[in-house]
């Protein structure tokens, strides 16, 4: 009791100090400084009054153009088109000048403005983006001209230019996708190949439903597809000219099975499986040569490779150690290095545009799902969950990913889904009857 | 086994040993141990004795004597004496207006000598859901020291001052007040993704919530009071009837000198700021008193709720940038003053997009006016807020 009578003043005296000294040592240097680290994420609130037809027969195209222009935003989920019912400031003229306030009064922070005008057999499609917050234009207004059957792509091509202004992100919704496109009951069903725009629009079929066909990929350039098909009987790697539309089989050997074929990224090279007497290994064809040569040599089945972007490694899936898990390897071959580390199954592993993460299948507790993760396996995140979810793939700029989805039951239709790599916007894409293996193209020229 | 083995001490030995070792600890030690609270003072009356003549003699004189059959069923009685006739002088304890002569108190600096108003209505009531009456609740008087200057004395008999019955069913006792959400938090906002995979693995789906937290801070409009009387607080810490002891005392003493410190002008001048938007012709120190961590929090969360991040890039969402900015008397932001101080963005698409995005919050949520306190305006007219994206990324 003493001892601490005795400490006590001390103690108490070191404490002052301590809290006198704290304002001092706390004093505001400068400007004062907050740091903030939560946000919020909804969609950003966009006005698209229509677009201004500046000649007499541009009215429909104009209306149509920005139909679609928001459509395409929207559709990202990170985007939220304000009704023009509520907008406020009409937009008469292109060049008009912009009423800011009235913009925000609708709490509109970007406006979208635009004309269009046709003469002949060309039409020309021009645009400027604001910031209505800040007051100012965001980049230079842009223009586009085509024929008229390209309407479509033009608004592509705007709403491309808005979408990655705004978000930093690469554009992706001028591009196509190749896909398998189904008929008939599930235990006789009819497939063939078919492209389409990436929203769906615009389907046009590549075979005929003559023979079953899997797994198509395009070439980096665009002009060319990979595929799978059954017509010899077996499974077998063909590859299409998608301007010809010649199809020309690749490593024909006999007695032996390919499939699951991949470009890589200069387009020279084609990565595939191929089963040779009950073992299934990776091999590389050389396109211009024919030359191919064997990347793996295990008992296990090697399949479903991919390229890294810059043609350095390959993601693949093996069962070498008891269930399908994913590997990368060299992609010269060599020692491969598991990254799947989860529980279940992994498999159809791909490789982003971007390098930064690998999308992936993985089957655990009875249900599937599409995940991402980085090169080396961490960072997992399972973005969707269902009966049956397969095979993504990647849009170009690497943010979104397209993949198969299977109703359960005998009934059970599959059909095309979106999603986000944050996991958000989870849609299915408008197909004209079921719809597999999809394959998204490059950004088109 | 091995200890009776190597000491030959049986277990009741041991159980002995160790009963008296115990028992020596606590004859030396017990009464330092446990006699840390003084025991009062045992109160004792003297009481004589007489003889039962005598006793029956004394009845017989009173007027008012009980009956003896009473006096037979209450033998205690005679214990419980009349105390108030002959009370043993308690030896005297230190009595409260000792305090004031030992200890300079009324000569402390008064902001430091503010009761923390705070900790003892929390520890007392939910003030602010009830709030029945109009009678303002006044902090019970203390006489200990706020562990930090405190400058704005009233926050806490303020909001139970204005009272917001809806708040007050909804929202905890320091996120009273709803309605200063700013406006543009949509219903689609949230802080955090939810995948597919994420909701279907859980049967109760986690949904996101449907708007941002609701602020923490107090209402801005609140009334504040002027700077506190000094006088007053002196007063009200004077009279404390409770006060204890010496150490209290000392405690006190050192509250003043840290109060005197705290007060020293020299002592919390802030540095000389580099900000353009300091009065001419003054110091662009701020001066005045500092802001508090919940005004600095209700500006923190006004910005955040109108800062969106759903369309923001991967690579900007890896990008922090420092904005600075300058603020008008009103609280709202110079939108002309908003300007890059840094990044560390590796991509100038990238950093844009984050500055961009910073920039709509704080001209969205300051459109109004930022819930900043007036009388602080010399520490908040330059502001510099750091946009950390990082942890919202992979929500």
């Amino acid at each position: 009791m003493t001892l601490f009578r005795t400490l006590t003043p001390v103690l108490a005296l070191a404490l002052g100090l301590f809290v006198a000294a704290s304002p001092a040592a706390m004093a505001q240097q400068g400007p004062l400084r907050i740091t903030i680290t939560d946000g919020v994420i909804e969609p950003l609130p966009f006005a698209l009054p229509d677009f201004i037809p500046e000649t007499g027969g541009a009215g429909d195209y104009a209306q149509q153009i920005t139909r679609v222009i928001a459509s395409d935003l929207s559709g990202t989920g990170l985007f939220r088109e304000i009704p023009a019912s509520a907008h406020i400031s009409r937009v008469s003229s292109f060049d008009a000048p912009v009423a800011y306030e009235d913009w925000k009064a609708i709490n509109a922070q970007a406006l979208i403005t635009g004309a269009v005008s046709a003469s002949g057999d060309k039409i020309v499609v021009k645009f400027r983006l604001f910031d209505v917050y800040s007051g100012q234009q965001m980049g230079d207004g842009l223009q586009f001209a085509g024929t008229p059957a390209t309407w479509r792509r033009m608004a592509h091509k705007v709403a491309d230019q808005i979408y990655a202004r705004i978000t930093g992100e690469g554009p992706y919704f001028d591009s196509r996708v190749v896909f398998v496109s189904e008929s008939g009951p599930k235990d006789a069903r009819q497939k063939r190949l078919a492209v389409m725009d990436y929203d769906g629009a615009n389907v046009s079929y590549l075979t005929d439903s003559s023979s079953i066909v899997l797994a198509p990929r395009f070439s980096p350039t665009g002009n060319q597809i990979l595929f799978t098909s059954y017509e010899s009987g077996f499974p077998r790697i063909y590859l299409m000219d998608t301007g010809s539309m010649q199809v020309a089989a690749l490593a024909q050997q006999e007695g032996t099975m390919t499939f699951a074929p991949r470009f890589s990224p200069d387009g020279r090279r084609v990565l595939f499986s191929l089963e040779r007497g009950g073992n299934t290994d990776l091999y590389e064809l050389d396109i211009t040569t024919g030359q191919s040569r064997q990347l793996t040599n295990a008992p296990s089945i090697e399949t479903a490779p991919s390229y890294s972007p810059d043609g350095s490694q390959i993601v693949f899936e093996s069962d070498r150690s008891g269930t399908q898990q994913v590997y990368v390897m060299p992609a010269s071959g060599g020692e491969a290095t598991r990254i799947s580390g989860g529980a279940g199954r992994y498999s159809t592993p791909v490789w982003s545009p971007q390098g930064d993460y690998i999308a992936f299948t993985k089957q655990n507790a009875g249900r599937f799902h599409i995940g991402v993760m980085r090169s080396d396996g961490s960072e997992e995140r399972l973005l969707t969950a269902s009966f049956l979810d397969e095979g993504p793939t990647w849009a170009p700029n690497g943010r979104v990913i397209m993949f198969m989805r299977e109703s359960a039951g005998a009934g059970g239709q599959s059909s095309l889904y979106s999603v986000d790599i944050s996991g958000r916007n989870l849609r299915q894409v408008t197909t004209e009857g079921p719809a597999s293996d999809p394959a998204w193209s490059p950004l088109l020229p | 086994m091995r200890l009776r083995d190597d000491t030959g001490m049986t277990t009741g030995q041991i159980v002995s040993a160790v009963g008296h070792v115990c028992l020596l600890l606590w004859v030396v030690l017990g009464d330092w141990l446990f006699s840390a609270k003084e025991m009062p003072e045992v109160t004792v009356a003297e009481v004589s004795l007489m003889t039962s003549s005598e006793f029956d003699a004394m009845v017989k004189a009173s007027p008012d004597a009980a009956p003896a059959k009473a006096a037979e069923t209450t033998p205690a009685q005679p214990v419980t004496p009349p105390k108030p006739a002959e009370p043993k002088p308690a030896e005297p304890k230190p009595v409260v207006e000792d305090v004031p002569q030992d200890v300079p108190v009324s000569d402390a600096p008064q902001p430091i000598e503010t009761p923390d108003p705070v900790a003892p209505l929390a520890d007392t009531e939910q003030p602010v859901p009830v709030a029945p009456s109009d009678a303002k609740p006044k902090p019970r008087p203390i006489d200990r020291v706020a562990a930090v200057p405190v400058d704005s004395p009233t926050d806490a008999p303020d909001i139970s001052d204005t009272p917001t019955p809806k708040a007050s069913e909804n929202a905890a006792p320091d996120a009273p007040v709803v309605e200063q959400e700013p406006e543009a938090a949509p219903q689609e906002a949230t802080t955090q993704i939810v995948t597919e995979a994420v909701e279907t693995e859980d049967k109760a789906p986690q949904l996101p919530p449907t708007a941002s937290l609701p602020p923490r801070s107090r209402p801005k409009d609140l009334v504040k009071p002027e700077e506190p009387p000094k006088e007053e607080q002196v007063a009200s810490a004077e009279p404390a009837p409770e006060t204890p002891p010496a150490e209290d005392a000392v405690a006190d003493a050192i509250a003043a000198a840290v109060a005197d410190a705290a007060t020293d002008p020299a002592a919390d001048a802030p540095a000389p700021s580099d900000s353009t938007g300091a009065a001419s012709g003054q110091s662009n120190a701020p001066s005045g008193p500092p802001m508090t961590g919940a005004e600095t929090d209700a500006m923190r969360v006004a910005v955040q709720a109108c800062w969106n991040v759903g369309a923001l890039s991967m690579e900007a969402l890896r990008t922090t940038v420092v904005v600075g900015l300058s603020v008008n008397p009103d609280g709202k932001p110079d939108a002309a003053s908003i300007r890059m101080v840094s990044s560390d963005g590796t991509s100038d698409v990238a950093t844009r997009q984050a500055f961009d995005a910073a920039r709509r919050a704080i001209i969205r949520c300051g459109s109004k006016g930022f819930p900043l306190p007036s009388e602080k305006y010399d520490q908040w007219k330059e502001l510099e807020l750091v946009f950390d994206p990082n942890g919202m990324r992979m929500r």
